[in-house]
């Protein structure tokens, strides 16, 4: 009996532990918004979990609200958490079918286009804003091109900026350009040095760099193209329906929204889409 | 009369073909009446004519049998011959009587007739008889008298003509009798014919009228049936008949089919309309509403309830999920259990309810003016696949009726697969929603977990690197260890000799100082006795030389003290005595020997020495003095105006914590000298301990002093266990406070040992080694490492490039194989591995780049290893072969060396992540 008990108790606390977590993340969250005006309360919860947990486990912290305390009195600390936060994981032409497809299918609409306004949402470190500059100056385009490639962490922005990129990922860069339909030599577009790869400064000339918060900020201009690539499944649903709203919102007629491998439209933005490669993720604003 | 009269097709018909029948019946009758006349007639004239002819003849033949017979007679007389006459005479008068009759319609044969009656009855008068009985007489005379008159022979004649004219006449008679059969004849035929024509025509009269009327309604019949038949024909038109016939039953059967078809319709179409309604709707609540919203006008329902099928098992409930009319959302019972109430009950037994009084039915439906309770209540389960998915229930303030009923059963079975549907759509839809959901997670876990294993990755790399430079390092390091073991063992080797060196010197310097010494006492005494001049031979000026010779050789000896100390300080042979020392005597020692230095240089000398201080303390007296002197000297030479202090007293425990703190247990005397002189800056204190080393260079020029003193009181202090410890400000003085432990115990042997120690130990601080530190070339040393040494395999034809690319990448440290065609490549690969990277050019003889490029691809060894193709800018298509062919990458001729560099740099880093 007395096991039983203890079982039920255990059960009980696990319970107990379990929602208080949630009550800790919740104060986290919003103390991370009040302070610092960022806004993770509508990110997943699991992930942020995992996130919080990693966080404890360098910082030595038994629960969140002793993270929450560094957050509120440390004013650094709130980098490494934003550091955490924001999942960097991105590389030049990453899914590279996609490139190839935006190259084949997407790159003739741009061609008809006095001028080409591209928005990349949660552009992390840049790869990918490289890699778009690189395929549009293949593609004649850079030069009536304004990229803009936007981040809620200003950290990655600044590293977006250099435009330089460790070697150690260059391999797997260059194959992915191959495979994306590159049609120059992939080392003329950067010089090194015994760690970095630097990309040409020509490159840059038409991107823009700017910190935006998905979460919080409004549309900022009307673009063509919106490239937003395996940013919205950090967020819930709610979240996903903003970010939708602001994208219909930011959206030439006719533009394009290209998302990420796995993603897909929410049904109450399906509407408003026509699928152009529902393959590779792209999809047209339906006059 | 038609239409007064019911006449229906049937009869209609009989009577057309009654009369038609009677017509033909009348007209066999006149022609059979007809032909029988004829046939009688035909028979009259036949048998009479016969007769007559008969008649005439026998008639003809009697009178001419009576003659011959009569001629025979009397010819022969016999009797016998007599016969045909006597049976003529009877016969003929018969015949007469016989044919007379016959004849009376014929008065001219009769008159013929009669005049032959006449003949032969005057023939027989006047003839026959008289002739027999002259014969019965015999009287041959007469007769032949008789026969010569012969009277007889003229009727004979006669009688021939008459009779040839009777047959004539008979024959005239029969031809005309045959003449008026013909025309009877004629006249029947025409009769006949005449008759069918009337016939034909009543009976087309007949047939056209009866056919008319029959076709007319048919054919409005079939008007209205096409007319509603057609395509957008109205199927409320119905068929109109005037006619009270079979067509008027089938126009009314049509009638009823067409309302039934009506019925049919509405209700398909209402069926209909609701399964259309079902279409494109995924949630069960929108096709509740819309259901009921749709049926319940159709209905006539003022209220309408929508029941689902919930839950499973014991849980299942009907649920309320949508209502028509009804007044806000409590109206109508949320939820029934199964069996519970008529809805429950419904969804049990799958069986419709009507309630046509709902007298206790609470429910009172609310208009913008009224409230209506309703009259009838119908509670409809919808099933599907026989079971009540859900029910619904309409309340209506007139009674259903039965097409009402009809409907609902129809749609419930439509509408239930249409439930059904929903609900799977609802399932398939939440999955699909939840199995989003769940990817999306997937994705985010997987992004996660790439990044994790990107960050992993990247740290194992940052580890393998941190590993590898450690490895580098520790490489350097043996290396090191190996240089520095043999730096050691040269060091030790040169220590020893440094040692003996160092004891030749020490010995070289303490026999030195000895040595020097000796002159050098000399010097001084000789000097001494020249400066006091006791004989009075030296001028002024000579005796001021020999003060001067004096002094210095007093400065000399003092250096060459110090020297000896410090030497024997390094030497390791300074021997401590340790004794008592009378700690009183010390300020009177000082007393002596400082007073008159600071009376002539105008300063107060002041000693203190405290009440508790122990009157006796272990130490090296000597030492201990030359240390104090030496402190003491410092301060008079340093001090210019003001005081020098001397004050001994115990060291408090703080101090002796902080500055021996192993003599914890001691007792600890402190002894300090303050001076008011020109003090040490912050930046030199440390550096004033050390051996030959002032302040600056200024003050070695101003105050002179080799700069041993102070490092010797040091080593001194140290070698007596205590520690000096200065407290200095510029120009506001110093104090130097010595602090001496009282070591009773303290064997001599024992410090000098200590000593050898911390020289030893001293001895062990290798300076830190240059890669520690960052410098300005890491770059390049790093390109160098990168570079250096890295096998790469050039595979070029052109002797040209070939020289100036091997030029450029030895430049850069590599070693560099070349290869002149592929074929030569493979050979070199064959015999040779762990190339770093391959640089391949396309265009050569024997075999070309991408053939050997594609057989490197082939040894699994070969599989990773960069291979840079170089290739012509020219060449377009070359870029897709040498990637299928699998190069890594390529670079086009005329190769630019900078970008060449960049390339190879990115193909030797080592990679993280994929």
């Amino acid at each position: 009996m007395s096991t039983y008990w203890e079982e039920e108790e255990a059960d009980l606390d696990d319970a107990r532990q379990d929602s208080l977590k949630q009550i800790e993340i919740d104060l986290l969250l919003e103390g991370i918004h009040r302070t610092h005006g960022f806004d993770f309360r509508h990110y997943l919860r699991s992930s942020l979990s995992r996130r919080i947990s990693h966080r404890m486990n360098v910082e030595g912290l038994s629960t969140i609200t002793a993270l929450l305390e560094k957050v509120l009195h440390e004013p650094k600390f709130i980098d490494k958490l934003l550091n955490d936060f924001s999942i960097k994981v991105t590389e030049m032409y990453r899914d590279p079918g996609f490139f190839l497809a935006f190259r084949r299918d997407v790159v003739p609409f741009l061609k008809e286009l006095p001028e080409i306004r591209i928005w990349h949402a949660g552009c992390a470190t840049g790869e990918e804003v490289y890699s778009m500059a690189i395929l549009l100056l293949e593609e004649g385009l850079l030069g009536k091109a304004r990229i803009y490639a936007t981040d809620m962490n200003e950290n990655l922005i600044a590293f977006a900026k250099q435009g330089k990129f460790p070697l150690k990922r260059m391999q797997s860069f260059t194959k992915n350009y191959l495979q994306a339909g590159g049609t120059k030599e992939f080392s003329s577009y950067y010089t090194t040095d015994h760690e970095h790869a630097y990309f040409h400064p020509y490159l840059k000339e038409n991107m823009m760099f700017a910190q935006h918060n998905l979460a919080t900020d409004r549309s900022f201009n009307e673009f063509h193209i919106i490239l937003c690539r395996n940013v919205l499944i950090y967020f819930d649903a709610d979240l996903q329906n903003r970010v939708h709203d602001l994208f219909i919102d930011s959206l030439s007629a006719s533009g394009f929204l290209c998302l990420g491998s796995m993603e897909s439209l929410i049904s109450a933005h399906k509407p408003q889409y026509e699928d152009f490669n529902a393959a590779e993720r792209i999809f047209r604003k339906s006059e | 009369m038609l239409q007064n009269v019911r006449l229906t097709i049937r009869t209609k018909i009989l009577i057309g073909y009654f009369l038609v029948i009677c017509c033909l019946g009348a007209a066999t009758i006149v022609v059979s009446e007809r032909i029988s006349s004829l046939q009688n007639e035909i028979e009259t004239i036949a048998s009479r004519d016969i007769e007559i002819q008969n008649l005439i003849t026998t008639i003809r033949y009697n009178a001419i049998s009576m003659e011959t017979s009569q001629r025979g007679f009397i010819i022969t007389g016999d009797e016998a011959y007599l016969d045909p006459y006597i049976k003529g005479k009877k016969e003929w008068e018969a015949n007469y009587n016989i044919l007379y009759p016959y004849l009376s319609d014929n008065p001219a044969a009769k008159k013929i007739l009669e005049e032959i009656k006449l003949i032969i009855e005057n023939w027989i008068a006047t003839a026959g008889e008289p002739t027999i009985a002259l014969r019965k007489d015999n009287n041959t005379q007469e007769i032949i008298d008789f026969f010569y008159e012969d009277k007889a022979k003229q009727d004979i004649d006669l009688l021939r003509i008459q009779f040839e004219n009777i047959r004539q006449t008979e024959i005239e008679s029969t031809q005309n009798h045959l003449m008026q059969l013909e025309n009877r004849n004629n006249n029947l035929i025409i009769g006949l014919y005449t008759m069918l024509l009337l016939v034909s025509v009543a009976a087309f009269m007949i047939v056209s009228f009866v056919s008319g009327t029959i076709v007319k309604t048919i054919k409005q019949v079939v008007k209205s049936i096409t007319d509603i038949a057609s395509p957008g024909g109205d199927l409320s038109t119905r068929i109109n008949v005037t006619a009270r016939d079979e067509i008027k039953e089938l126009a009314d059967a049509t009638n009823a089919l067409l309302d039934n078809v009506n019925n049919q319709n509405w209700i398909q179409t209402k069926v209909a309309e609701v399964a259309t309604m079902n279409q494109g709707i995924n949630d069960m609540k929108t096709l509740a509403e819309s259901f009921l919203s749709k049926l319940a006008p159709i209905l006539n329902a003022i209220y309408g309830v929508f029941y689902i099928r919930q839950g499973a098992g014991e849980q299942q409930r009907i649920v309320k999920i949508g209502s028509y009319a009804a007044s806000g959302e409590e109206e109508g019972i949320a939820s029934f259990r199964l069996g519970e109430g008529l809805v429950g009950q419904a969804a049990v037994e799958n069986r419709t309810f009507l309630l046509n009084t709902a007298p206790d039915h609470p429910i009172i439906i609310k208009s913008g003016l009224a409230q209506v309770t309703p009259q009838s209540i119908l509670v409809v389960p919808i099933e599907f696949e026989g079971k009540a998915v859900a029910v619904v229930e309409f309340a209506s303030a007139e009674s259903f009726t039965s097409q009402h009923l009809k409907l609902l059963e129809l749609i419930e079975n439509h509408f239930g697969v249409a439930v059904n549907n929903v609900a799977g759509r609802m399932e398939v839809e939440r999955l699909l929603s939840e199995s989003q959901v769940l990817t999306e997670e997937l994705q985010a876990q997987t992004e996660e977990l790439q990044a994790q294993s990107e960050e992993l990755q990247m740290q194992q790399e940052e580890m393998r690197m941190t590993t590898e430079h450690l490895e580098e390092q520790n490489l350097f390091a043996e290396q090191k260890t190996k240089e520095l073991e043999k730096a050691k063992a040269e060091l030790e080797s040169y220590s020893e000799q440094l040692k003996q060196s160092s004891q030749y010197k020490s010995n070289f310097l303490a026999n030195m100082s000895h040595e020097l010494r000796t002159p050098l006492n000399c010097i001084l005494i000789l000097s001494q006795i020249l400066s006091e001049n006791e004989n009075q031979t030296l001028t002024p000026e000579e005796e001021g030389y020999a003060a001067v010779i004096h002094s210095s050789g007093n400065d000399l000896l003092a250096l060459i003290d110090d020297i000896l100390d410090l030497s024997k300080i390094e030497a390791g042979k300074v021997i401590l005595t340790m004794d008592e020392v009378n700690v009183s005597e010390i300020p009177e020692h000082m007393k002596l020997g400082f007073s008159p230095i600071a009376e002539k240089k105008g300063l107060s000398f002041q000693i203190s020495v405290a009440d508790d201080v122990p009157a006796v303390l272990y130490t090296d007296g000597q030492r201990l003095q030359q240390v104090m002197k030496n402190l003491l000297s410092n301060a008079f030479k340093f001090t210019e105006t003001g005081s020098v202090t001397l004050c001994i007293q115990n060291a408090d425990t703080e101090s002796i914590k902080k500055y021996v703190p192993s003599c914890l247990n001691d007792t600890v005397l402190a002894i300090s000298v303050t001076d008011t002189g020109i003090g040490i800056p912050k930046n030199k204190q440390q550096l004033i301990f050390e051996a030959f080393q002032q302040v600056d260079g200024e003050t070695t020029r101003q105050y002179g002093g080799t700069g041993l003193g102070l490092s010797i009181c040091n080593e001194f202090t140290r070698l007596l266990g205590g520690r000096i410890v200065l407290k200095s400000e510029v120009q506001q003085g110093s104090t130097f406070t010595l602090y001496v432990p009282s070591r009773p115990n303290m064997e001599k042997e024992q410090l000098a040992v200590e000593h050898h120690e911390a020289a030893a130990a001293a001895q062990d601080i290798v300076p830190a080694p240059d890669w520690m530190e960052p410098t300005i070339s890491q770059a390049n040393e790093f390109e160098v490492s990168l570079f250096k040494g890295k096998r790469v395999l050039l595979v070029e034809d052109d002797s040209r490039n070939v020289f100036a690319l091997v030029k450029a990448l030895e430049s850069k440290q590599f070693i560099v194989t070349v290869a002149n065609n592929g074929k030569h490549c493979l050979d070199i690969l064959q015999q040779q591995t762990g190339f770093d990277l391959v640089l391949m050019d396309i265009m050569m003889p024997v075999m070309d780049g991408f053939e050997a490029m594609r057989a490197i691809r082939q040894d699994t060894a070969m599989l990773e290893t960069p291979i840079i193709a170089l290739t012509s800018k020219a060449m377009k298509n070359d870029r897709d072969k040498c990637l299928e062919a699998g190069a890594s990458d390529y670079i086009s001729k005329p190769l630019n060396m900078e970008q060449l560099f960049s390339l190879m740099r990115v193909w030797l880093t080592k990679q993280v992540g994929h």
